[in-house]
């Protein structure tokens, strides 16, 4: 990543500007809907509330072909090192975003096998508050990732990881 | 060849490699918004006007994403299998003509790279290479995802490319050049489906041969991995099937792969079955230079009647279950394409004598 | 008395205990060491002929309790008419073990797999015993009364992402 730093301050902005606005217009979600917050993100992508609006149409379940990690329920402890694998095969620039209170902090399931919330196992870059929240919700949600997504720069992603 | 026609067909693959880039965000968009409108939603509208570049930020995406490869791949099968899925369909436009010819002087401007006179038996061999790409990304992967979407796919293609083939026989078999003698170029295919019946009814090969032109449309889903038929890439059983260890740029390929395939067989069904660049009404095929222009416009506009056809069919009919699907192609399609080539002949002698 | 708990009164004196209904639902309670063999008249008689287990489940009655401290529970349904019967037999808490009923009713597999997670009510003859719920590490029963709801901090304690880590 060695270019970046070496081109004018001007250059880069603008080209930061050209690859982070289209990232943001092409977030290709991986929904990872384990229990009832992925039938509100269903409700969100289909008809009344439509997510693809703003590109996200296209979900695609295969983790090295998406961008953002929509952890959507509560996620298990058996089911933990698989969300870790998702995460890790994911290919950089990926974001996670945690939909309703179990994925967030356990949620009302405060017992031995959940996981209470996955910031505990990944990076979390937007939490979505409700149970389960609604898809108005879930997309305020998506506009904080675009706002995420808009605010960086080339440099702060290593590959590799 | 003389070196300007050397010039002038490098010239034309350049334009057609180009277009076909450019056509892929088209059916994209396309797709985008009209499964949109058929589902009764908005479709993508926030990027670029109406969501007109939507498609183009999905690509760039793409590209500034992170190429992984994965460390139990068969790396050589890995790298080379999104080529092969880009370039088999790419090279098949060779053969496809897109308009009629402009003369200027003495030299004729033809809209067809390379006027084969066994066009049909170039294009048949590249489309049965199709299924190679499909099979070499599904083994290279390692995983049973992509082992089990390769068999069903080369198996489907295999089945289907039969039917289309003996379908292509019969719409051959009724073609007259201009010698009397049926003939396998491509441009005397369209040429001879200029003109009309009694004054005004098209003499398109859908209306001579209407069975092998319903033979055609179902082995061309079937071909191109699209619903109906699209078994090789339904998420709820197969993750992403083929295409499901490849990320940023291996995926964008695989994907555009199956556009230009996709928009392949709509100017293969335009070419055969719906008189390619002629208008019935009238001889686009003179030389002028508003004759080559418009016949280009004809195909065009054909050409996106078919892809629409491709997209509507896609998200209105649900996936045919493997087994009916494979009775479909081998107890249904091949033998009444079989029965068509006989009824062909029949008339074509009845017809002569 | 229900048809079939009469007739398992005189085939096995010895180990049935008692009957009880409640609102329509007939209960037999039998000893622990007889179950199998009950079970099966039930399943094979022609009168009786419960040819689908509903479910093997456990209840804990109390953590201070030495004996008859659990109870396990069979539900039991003859499908051509509906009818249905449960079967209990209560276990000690220092050897909760009972015959697996799995050559019988195949759906038994998981479903005592399930009460010896939970539970840790050992099954003889198990083809498979093991978790199912939880993972293969955890250590103790959870859905016992002496343990707590919350865990005792096995929800914490598993590998966090670290991006340095080179996977």
């Amino acid at each position: 990543m060695g270019l970046e730093s070496r081109l004018p301050e001007f250059v880069t902005t603008r080209l930061d500007w050209v690859v982070n606005t289209a990232r943001r217009y092409a977030v290709w979600p991986m929904p990872f809907a384990t229990a009832c917050c992925g039938i509100e993100f269903m409700a969100a992508a289909s008809s009344r509330y439509d997510l693809s609006r703003f590109g996200s149409e296209i979900m695609r379940f295969s983790p090295r072909q998406a961008d953002l990690l929509l952890v959507a329920g509560r996620v298990c402890l058996k089911e933990a090192p698989v969300l870790m694998k998702i995460y890790r095969q994911m290919a950089e620039p990926k974001w996670v975003m945690a939909v309703g209170a179990c994925a967030s902090t356990g949620g009302m399931l405060d017992v031995y096998g959940v996981v209470q919330g996955i910031d505990k196992l990944l990076p979390v870059d937007v939490y979505v508050p409700g149970c389960p929240p609604r898809p108005e919700a879930i997309i305020d949600g998506f506009m904080k990732i675009h706002k995420i997504i808009g605010g960086e720069r080339i440099a702060d992603r290593k590959h590799g990881d | 060849m003389s070196t300007l026609e050397i010039i002038v067909t490098c010239i034309k693959v350049l334009a057609v490699f180009t277009a076909l880039q450019m056509a892929v965000p088209v059916l994209v968009i396309m797709e985008r918004r009209g499964v949109s409108f058929i589902q009764d939603r908005v479709g993508p509208d926030r990027c670029g006007p109406f969501g007109l570049l939507q498609p183009f930020a999905d690509a760039a995406k793409l590209v500034f994403k992170e190429d992984i490869t994965p460390r139990h791949v068969d790396k050589l099968l890995y790298f080379l299998a999104p080529a092969f899925c880009l370039i088999v369909p790419t090279v098949a436009f060779a053969v496809v003509p897109f308009g009629s010819g402009i003369r200027i002087g003495d030299f004729t401007l033809s809209f067809q790279i390379a006027d084969f006179r066994v066009g049909v038996l170039y294009l048949l061999a590249i489309l049965s290479m199709s299924s190679f790409g499909v099979v070499c990304a599904g083994w290279a992967q390692n995983n049973k995802y992509g082992t089990l979407s390769a068999l069903r796919g080369v198996a489907q293609s295999v089945s289907y490319e039969i039917a289309m083939c003996l379908a292509v026989v019969a719409v051959v078999m009724s073609t007259n050049s201009d010698s009397g003698v049926s003939s396998t170029a491509m441009s005397t295919i369209v040429a001879d489906q200029g003109g009309t019946y009694l004054g005004f009814f098209p003499k398109w090969n859908v209306f001579t041969q209407p069975i092998a032109f319903f033979i055609f449309l179902a082995a061309m889903y079937a071909e191109t991995n699209r619903t109906p038929f699209d078994f090789v890439e339904c998420e709820q059983e197969l993750v992403a099937g083929y295409m499901t260890e490849y990320g940023s740029m291996k995926f964008s390929m695989l994907f555009m792969g199956e556009y230009i395939a996709m928009a392949l067989q709509s100017a293969l069904l335009v070419t055969f079955f719906l008189g390619g660049w002629t208008l019935p009404w009238v001889d686009l095929g003179d030389g002028s230079i508003a004759g080559g222009i418009a016949s280009v416009i004809v195909f065009l506009v054909k050409w996106f009647a078919v892809a629409w056809l491709y997209i509507w069919v896609r998200w209105t009919l649900p996936r045919l279950r493997y087994d009916k699907l494979m009775d479909l192609g081998w107890k249904a399609l091949v033998p009444l394409a079989l029965i068509n080539i006989v009824a062909t002949a029949f008339v074509g002698v009845w017809l002569r004598s | 008395m229900f048809k079939d708990a009469e007739s398992v009164k005189e085939k096995f004196p010895a180990g049935f205990l008692a009957y009880e209904e409640f609102r329509n639902q007939p209960t037999i309670i039998v000893k622990p060491e007889a179950v199998f063999e009950v079970l099966r008249f039930l399943k094979d008689d022609p009168s009786a002929g419960y040819d689908l287990l509903v479910d093997v489940t456990a209840v804990d009655h109390g953590a201070g309790l030495s004996d008859n401290r659990f109870s396990v529970v069979y539900h039991l349904c003859r499908t051509a008419e509906g009818k249905r019967l449960r079967l209990k037999a209560f276990l000690n808490a220092d050897k909760p073990v009972i015959e697996s009923v799995v050559p019988l009713w195949l759906a038994a597999n998981w479903a005592e797999r399930e009460a010896y997670d939970l539970m840790g009510i050992t099954f003889r003859n198990h083809p498979d015993l093991r978790r199912i719920m939880l993972p293969d590490s955890f250590e103790h029963h959870p859905l016992r009364k002496d343990y707590p709801v919350e865990g005792r901090g096995e929800r914490d304690s598993f590998i966090k992402y670290n991006p340095d880590d080179g996977l």
